[in-house]
C-alpha cells in the first residue's frame, strides 16, 4: 500500500514535471521561423560586413574596414549622412503631423461625436491598401501634367503653385512622408483611441465634477493618462520611420531621386548591397555594415524609448 | 524564475538553429562538387539559362534548327525571371552548379563573372570573327579571351513622328545648328520638341550617349579616354555636357518631374516630335499607338564629323566554366554565330541582330541595323564606364540630375565624373 502510493504520486510528479516542460515545447516552431528568417540573417549579415566583397566574391577578412569605409569615404560617407537626416525628417514630420492630428481625431471620436464609427473606419481605410497600391497612386496624384493635385490647382486658378511634385527636390521628401502620414493615420487613431476608452470613468465623472472643461480636461487629466498610449505610438514611429523603405522605392525608385533628395537609410542600403535599377556594381559588404549599423542604431534607440516608457507608467 | 527560463531556453534554441544551418550550408557546398560522372553517352542534354522568359517559343525554335545538325544533342531552354536572373545564376554559379550555357549580362556585370572563373573561354570558336568588335567587347574577359556569343545590338537615337516632320514641312537635321533650328520651328508651333524628363537618372545617361557623342566627335574622342590621352574634365566632354543642359529648353513643361511613361506617352500621343530612346522601345511604341509615323534619324555632329547612331551588345551566351558538357556547348555557342541563326533571332525576336550580315525585314529595324556598321559609336558609359562603386554611369546620371535641377554646373559634372573614374579607371590612375 504504502510502495503503491508512493509509485502513484511519483507519476503524479512526473506528469506535473512533463507538463511544466512540454510548455516550453510550444514556441519550437516560431522560434525556428524567428531563427531562421530573423536570427541567422542577421548574424550572416554581421559576417558578411566584415570581409572585402569582388561583385558576388567574397574576399579576404578586413576587420571594420567597411564601417570605416562607411562613415569616411566619400561618396559613401555623405550619402549615409544624407539619407540618415531624412529619416529624421520622416519622424519629426510623423510624429507632429500624422500622430498630432490622430491624436486630436481620437479625441473627438472619444467623444462620441455623430457619425464617429463612419470616421473611424474613413482614417483607417488608407491601411487596407498595399504600400505599393498607395505608392503608385499618390505618384498618379502628383504627376506634373496629368496628376488630378496639379488639375485641381489649375481649376482654382492656382496655376503659380503648381509643382513637378516629384521631381523638385525641396518637395519630393515632403510630399513622400505626407503620404505615409495618410496611410499611418488610421493605425495611430486606433491606438489613441483604445487609449481613450480604457481610462476609467470614475476618474473622469470625479474630474467632472470638480469642475474641469473640454481643454482643462484634456490637457490635466487625459493627456497624463494617454502616456502609455503615447509611448507606444512613438516607439512604433521611430522603428517605422527608420525603416522607411516601400514607399520611397514605390513611388522614387532605388536610386533616391531626384538628386538623391528622397534617400532613406533603408533605400541607400538597398541600392549598396543589391544594385541600384541604373545597372549599379554591388557592395556586399558595406551594404551588410550599413544593416548592422541600422539594427544596433534602432534597436538601442528602442530600449531607452521603452525603458522610458516603463519609468513613466511606474511613476503614474 | 520561470521567466529566466524561458529567455535561455530562447536563446539556447536560436543559437542551436544558426549553428545548425551554419554547418548544414558548409558541409552542402563542399559535397557537391565531389560528385562523379554519370556516363551516360548516348545522348547529351545541355540547359540553357536566361532571363527571357518571353522568347521561350522562339528558342524552341532555334533549338529545332540546332537539332537538324546536331540530333544527338538535347538542349532545354529554361529562363528566370528577369529580375531574379542575376541572383539565380550567381548563387547557383557559386556553389559550382548553374546551367550548362546562360545568358550573360553586357560589360562590367558579365565581365565580373568571368574574371571570377564561372565562364569558360571560347578560345578559337570559329564564327566569332563575322562579329564587330563593338559586339566582341561586350564579352569579352580583362585577360583578353573572349566569353560569350553576342546576341544583338541595342541601339540609341533620335526617334521622331514622320507626321508632324511632315506637317510642318521639316526635314532631317544634317548639322547641329540645323538641329537646334528644327526644335524653335517645332516649340513655336505649340508642339513638344523632344520628350524627355529628367525625374530617373538612367533617361539622362541614355540621351546623354546619343547627344553626347555629336559634341565630344564620336569614336575618336572614346578611343582617347579610354587611352587615357584626355579625361572627362576636357573642353570637348564639358561640352556635351553643356549641350544637354541647352536642351532643356526644348523638353515639356515640368520636365523634372517626367518618367518614362510620361515621356513616352507624349511622344506616342503625338504631343511631342522627338524622342530620344533605345531600340528595344520600337515594338512598345507600335503597339501602343499602331498609327505613328515612326522614324529616326542619326545625331548630327556639332563639330564636322559623321552623324552618329549610339550602339552596343547587349546581351551574349557563355559556356559554364563547371559544365560537364562543354564540347557540346561549344557546339551550341558556334550554331549561335551562323547567319542561319542570326536570321532566325531578328525574325523571331525582332530586335538587331549582333551579326551585321543579317538583314531583318522590318524597313526600319533594317535600316538601323545598316547605321549601325556604317556610323556607330559606343554608348561609352555602357561600354568603358560601367565600373566602379557607385559606376561612373551612376555618376553622371546623378550628376546630370542635379544640373537640370539648377544643383550642379556643367563643369561640375564633368569634374565629378572624372573624380570617380579615377577611383577605378587604370588610365587615370
Amino acid at each position: 500500500m504504502q510502495t503503491e502510493l508512493n509509485t502513484e504520486t511519483i507519476k503524479q510528479i512526473k506528469q506535473r514535471k512533463w507538463k511544466r516542460w512540454n510548455i516550453h515545447l510550444f514556441p519550437i516552431p516560431a522560434l525556428v521561423i524567428y531563427g531562421l528568417f530573423i536570427v541567422y540573417p542577421l548574424l550572416a549579415a554581421l559576417s558578411y560586413s566584415f570581409f572585402d566583397w569582388k561583385g558576388i566574391k567574397r574576399g579576404a577578412f578586413i576587420g571594420f574596414d567597411n564601417y570605416k569605409d562607411l562613415f569616411t569615404l566619400e561618396p559613401f560617407s555623405s550619402m549615409f549622412w544624407k539619407a540618415f537626416s531624412h529619416n529624421v525628417l520622416y519622424f519629426v514630420v510623423q510624429m507632429v503631423v500624422q500622430n498630432g492630428l490622430a491624436f486630436l481625431l481620437a479625441f473627438i471620436i472619444y467623444q462620441k461625436i455623430r457619425g464617429a464609427e463612419f470616421f473611424k473606419i474613413a482614417y483607417f481605410l488608407p491601411r487596407l491598401l498595399s504600400v505599393i497600391v498607395v505608392g503608385f497612386l499618390w505618384k498618379l496624384i502628383f504627376n506634373p501634367n496629368f496628376g488630378a493635385l496639379n488639375v485641381l490647382l489649375g481649376k482654382f486658378g492656382l496655376e503659380s503653385l503648381q509643382e513637378a511634385w516629384l521631381g523638385n527636390p525641396k518637395t519630393a521628401l515632403m510630399a513622400i512622408i505626407l503620404v505615409n502620414c495618410w496611410f499611418g493615420l488610421g493605425f495611430s487613431v486606433l491606438i489613441f483611441l483604445a487609449g481613450f476608452q480604457s481610462i476609467p470613468k470614475e476618474l473622469i465623472e470625479a474630474a467632472r465634477l470638480d469642475g474641469a472643461n473640454g481643454l482643462k480636461m484634456l490637457t490635466k487629466i487625459l493627456l497624463p493618462l494617454m502616456v502609455p498610449s503615447i509611448m507606444i505610438i512613438t516607439v512604433l514611429t521611430f522603428i517605422q520611420s527608420f525603416e522607411a523603405f516601400e514607399l520611397v522605392y514605390a513611388m522614387q525608385g532605388s536610386q533616391g531621386e531626384p538628386y538623391r533628395s528622397t534617400d532613406t537609410l533603408a533605400v541607400y542600403f538597398y541600392r549598396l548591397a543589391f544594385g541600384g535599377s541604373s545597372g549599379d556594381s554591388t557592395a556586399i559588404g558595406l551594404g551588410s555594415a550599413l544593416a548592422v549599423v541600422l539594427f544596433i542604431f534602432i534597436s538601442t534607440f528602442t530600449a531607452i524609448l521603452l525603458k522610458m516608457m516603463k519609468k513613466k507608467e511606474i511613476e503614474m | 524564475m520561470k521567466k529566466a527560463r524561458k529567455i535561455w531556453l530562447f536563446g539556447l534554441f536560436s543559437f542551436l538553429l544558426i549553428f545548425a544551418s551554419a554547418c548544414s550550408k558548409d558541409t552542402g557546398s563542399s559535397e557537391k562538387p565531389e560528385k562523379t560522372d554519370e556516363g551516360t553517352k548516348e545522348k547529351v542534354t545541355l540547359s540553357i539559362g536566361s532571363w527571357r522568359t518571353e522568347d521561350t517559343a522562339g528558342y524552341a525554335k532555334v533549338i529545332e534548327a540546332f537539332n537538324k545538325q546536331y540530333p544527338d544533342i538535347k538542349v532545354e531552354f529554361k529562363p528566370s525571371k528577369n529580375t531574379e536572373y542575376n541572383t539565380i545564376l550567381n548563387t547557383a554559379l557559386q556553389s559550382g552548379e548553374g546551367p550548362d550555357i546562360f545568358h550573360l549580362r553586357p560589360y562590367a556585370p558579365g565581365i565580373a563573372l568571368a574574371d571570377a572563373g564561372y565562364i569558360e573561354p571560347l578560345d578559337g570558336l570559329e564564327g566569332l570573327d563575322a562579329f564587330p568588335e563593338t559586339a566582341l567587347a561586350a564579352s569579352k574577359g580583362s585577360d583578353g579571351k573572349q566569353y560569350g556569343v553576342p546576341l544583338n545590338m541595342s541601339t540609341t537615337q533620335m526617334f521622331y513622328n514622320k507626321k508632324i516632320f511632315s506637317g510642318l514641312g521639316l526635314e532631317v537635321p544634317k548639322t547641329w545648328d540645323e538641329f537646334i533650328a528644327l526644335n524653335e520651328k517645332i516649340k513655336k508651333e505649340g508642339i513638344i520638341p523632344i520628350a524627355l524628363g529628367t525625374k530617373e537618372g538612367w533617361l539622362l545617361s541614355a540621351a546623354h550617349g546619343i547627344i553626347g557623342p555629336a559634341h565630344y566627335g564620336g569614336n575618336d574622342f572614346v578611343e582617347k579616354i579610354t587611352n587615357g590621352e584626355t579625361d572627362f574634365k576636357s573642353a570637348e566632354f564639358v561640352n556635351s555636357i553643356k549641350a544637354m543642359d541647352e536642351l532643356k529648353a526644348y523638353f515639356p513643361d515640368n520636365y523634372e518631374g517626367l518618367g518614362m511613361e510620361d515621356i513616352r506617352t507624349l511622344f506616342f500621343t503625338g504631343k511631342a516630335a522627338m524622342f530620344p530612346m533605345g531600340s528595344w522601345e520600337i515594338e512598345v511604341l507600335r503597339k501602343m499607338n499602331p498609327d505613328l509615323e515612326l522614324g529616326f534619324f542619326p545625331m548630327p555632329s556639332a563639330v564636322g564629323k559623321d552623324a552618329t547612331i549610339t550602339a552596343w551588345a547587349d546581351g551574349s551566351f557563355a559556356v559554364n566554366a563547371n559544365s560537364k558538357h562543354k564540347e557540346e556547348a561549344k557546339k551550341f555557342l558556334q550554331f549561335l554565330t551562323t547567319k542561319e541563326f542570326g536570321e532566325l533571332f531578328t525574325k523571331e525576336f525582332k530586335m538587331i541582330s549582333a551579326n551585321p550580315e543579317v538583314k531583318s525585314d522590318d524597313e526600319l529595324v533594317n535600316s538601323l541595323s545598316e547605321a549601325v556598321t556604317k556610323i556607330s559609336t559606343p554608348y561609352m558609359m555602357v561600354v568603358y564606364f560601367a565600373g566602379g562603386n557607385p559606376t561612373s554611369k551612376a555618376t553622371l546620371e546623378l550628376e546630370l540630375q542635379g544640373m537640370y535641377l539648377g544643383q550642379q554646373t556643367p563643369e561640375g559634372v564633368a569634374g565629378k565624373v572624372q573624380e570617380n573614374a579615377e577611383t577605378w579607371f587604370k588610365p587615370f590612375q
